[in-house]
């Protein structure tokens, strides 16, 4: 069962063509980690499923349904997305941003009912901050932020989520963070969690399932075991891998790599 | 969800500046070649007062007090919104030329009825006026749109052809300006100046409903405008049409400036710094910020204005030019503070 389908997808940025009949497959439930070098497309194809681009061709399929079909606030309901280096004005509370998660829940002028105010305190909670409720968002540290993010999207109360280097710019302690109560969100509520990831082994260890792009195209998908080998990894990333088993959980890693 | 500010002191803010408002229009009552004292103004306007009080107070103060407020308001939420919807803080509409597009039609149109209509006060003048000045307005927005248009409209190429616009139209305007009469340019130089010179109830009744439906309208969609200024990916991943709303708000705001450009002509940076200061004192949340900013610019209006009719009285100095005078140290002051 899929959460996301593409179909012969195209995507062109002016006149050249990054993506050409991408057929990309995203199972319901799972971590799905899409890998690959810089400039290979992996951004584009998630921007493009999330919306932010349009498409020169093909069709996305959201849970089945075509999302041409749809309109804007319905996929809202059904897939949050958390871009790379998100933004917030100055002057809002942690609280206040998380409440921005309930916008296609709502509808006049917007104020927060009972059921809203609930999803907000939830979604604090699974991120472990609802102290921090009240707090000024310029006084959180890059992690603490980031996780606020999370929950912005989670307040968002949808099935997928889709991430785009979720933590490229924070310090090893804070990037087990967000991994592991990513993680956790999927081992818990199910969530069918989609993420770019630029880091390698991080990718491994939390993907139930990994598509590798070069060039636009899909050059391998399957589960970490099956993507993490020398053969495929030259072919994502063009280098020589030697790939181990960690001794802790036995997952596969690349310890070390040369330029082919 | 409060603020860190915390919503006692959101209210004490507010307070304070329905208090400032209130304040400075006992007192602008009080100035003049007319002076009424605060006990008489609140006298006279329970009916109280001898007649030739509610003479000046009901035609002459009180409908140029309104048609300030309205004016101030329209152009701080027309500000408040461009900004959201450019996500630059140095936008206002006049900077986007859409006061220039107002004046540019409104001058064309004096232009060719041979001056009549500036110097008649008919009352088909006074609702023809507003009416030009909103089509020169949105003629602006239109050109400004479609030339900044590629594949969906990005807030920078919005802000730079709207720069571009207000260059073209202003130096057209000042070529019209050229040809007429000294007398009928010197009106037209105050004018685009700024300056409140409708004042009687037949303007009120022009604007009033017009401000209010567009102001209402404009702070239905404070919410979207809350989260646009997360920008386009998260907007579009928290399920906003970002086209279709920019798009609708912008031709809000074309509103709301053409009608305050028809009433006042050109006043510089009321819209700019208004909702910078409210800003500064409530927050982005929009609910808050298109009425404080509205609050804000009022204030400044109608400070300026009694300065600007008292100072160097009996000659009445344009309204913008006092804005300018209290708007542009504020604004270097912005530019030094980055």
């Amino acid at each position: 069962m899929n959460s996301i389908k593409t179909e012969n997808l195209s995507i062109s940025y002016g006149d050249s063509d990054i993506v050409k009949d991408l057929n990309l497959n995203i199972p319901k439930g799972k971590i799905t980690t899409i890998i690959g070098s810089n400039g290979c497309g992996k951004s584009t194809i998630l921007k493009t499923i999330a919306r932010i681009l349009k498409p020169k061709n093909g069709v996305i399929y959201i849970n089945g349904n075509d999302i041409q079909s749809l309109s804007s606030k319905s996929i809202a309901k059904e897939m949050a997305v958390l871009p790379q280096s998100p933004e917030a004005p100055n002057g809002l509370t942690v609280g206040e941003l998380v409440a921005y998660g309930r916008f296609p829940h709502q509808s006049g002028f917007g104020k927060l009912m009972a059921k809203d105010k609930e999803k907000i305190t939830w979604a604090l909670k699974i991120i472990n901050m609802e102290e921090f409720k009240d707090r000024p968002i310029e006084s959180l540290s890059g992690g603490q932020r980031q996780r606020v993010w999370i929950a912005m999207a989670l307040a968002q109360e949808t099935e997928i989520l889709l991430l785009d280097e979720p933590t490229t710019y924070l310090d090893l302690a804070h990037q087990l963070e967000i991994l592991q109560l990513l993680d956790d969100l999927n081992k818990s509520q199910r969530q069918t969690i989609v993420m770019v990831i630029h880091d390698l082994n991080n990718a491994a260890r939390f993907a139930d399932y990994m598509v590798g792009i070069k060039d636009g195209n899909i050059v391998c998908s399957g589960t970490p075991r099956e993507i993490m080998t020398k053969d495929n990894l030259r072919k994502i990333f063009n280098i020589d891998a030697i790939v181990v088993d960690e001794p802790i959980d036995h997952k596969p890693v690349c310890i070390t790599y040369n330029l082919i | 969800m409060q603020t860190h500010k915390g919503k006692k002191k959101l209210i004490l803010i507010i307070s304070i500046l329905f208090i400032l408002l209130l304040s400075i229009f006992i007192i602008s009552f009080n100035i003049g070649t007319f002076a009424i004292g605060p006990i008489d103004v609140i006298k006279t306007l329970f009916g109280q007062g001898d007649s030739k009080q509610e003479l000046v107070l009901f035609t002459m103060r009180l409908p140029r007090i309104i048609i300030a407020l309205l004016v101030a308001s329209a152009l701080a939420v027309s500000g408040t919104v461009l900004q959201g919807i450019t996500k630059n803080d140095l936008a206002d509409p006049g900077i986007l030329g859409i006061s220039s597009g107002a004046a540019l039609a409104v001058v064309i149109y004096i232009y060719f009825m041979n001056g009549k209509a500036y110097s008649d006060v008919s009352l088909i003048t006074i609702f023809t006026m507003p009416i030009i000045a909103l089509l020169g307005a949105g003629f602006a927005a239109f050109l400004i749109y479609t030339l900044a248009w590629k594949k969906g409209i990005n807030p920078t190429r919005l802000i730079l052809m709207g720069i571009g616009i207000n260059s073209a139209f202003s130096a057209i305007l000042i070529l019209f300006q050229f040809r007429f009469s000294t007398q009928d340019f010197n009106k037209i130089m105050i004018w685009t100046s700024g300056s409140i010179w409708g004042t009687n109830w037949s303007y009120v009744i022009a604007t009033l409903p017009f401000v209010f439906i567009f102001t209402v309208l404009i702070i239905y969609k404070a919410r979207y405008l809350d989260v646009l200024s997360l920008g386009d990916e998260l907007s579009v991943g928290l399920g906003v049409n970002i086209e279709k709303e920019r798009r609708t708000l912008l031709i809000y705001t074309v509103a709301l400036a053409g009608a305050a450009t028809a009433v006042a002509g050109t006043i510089a940076f009321l819209g700019l710094i208004s909702p910078h200061i409210a800003r500064k004192l409530v927050g982005p949340k929009h609910k808050l910020l298109l009425p404080t900013s509205a609050l804000v610019s009022s204030i400044i209006l109608l400070l300026s204005d009694t300065i600007a009719k008292n100072v160097l009285a009996p000659i009445e100095m344009p309204v913008g030019i006092v804005v300018s005078i209290i708007g542009v140290p504020y604004f270097i002051y912005l530019i030094m503070k980055e």
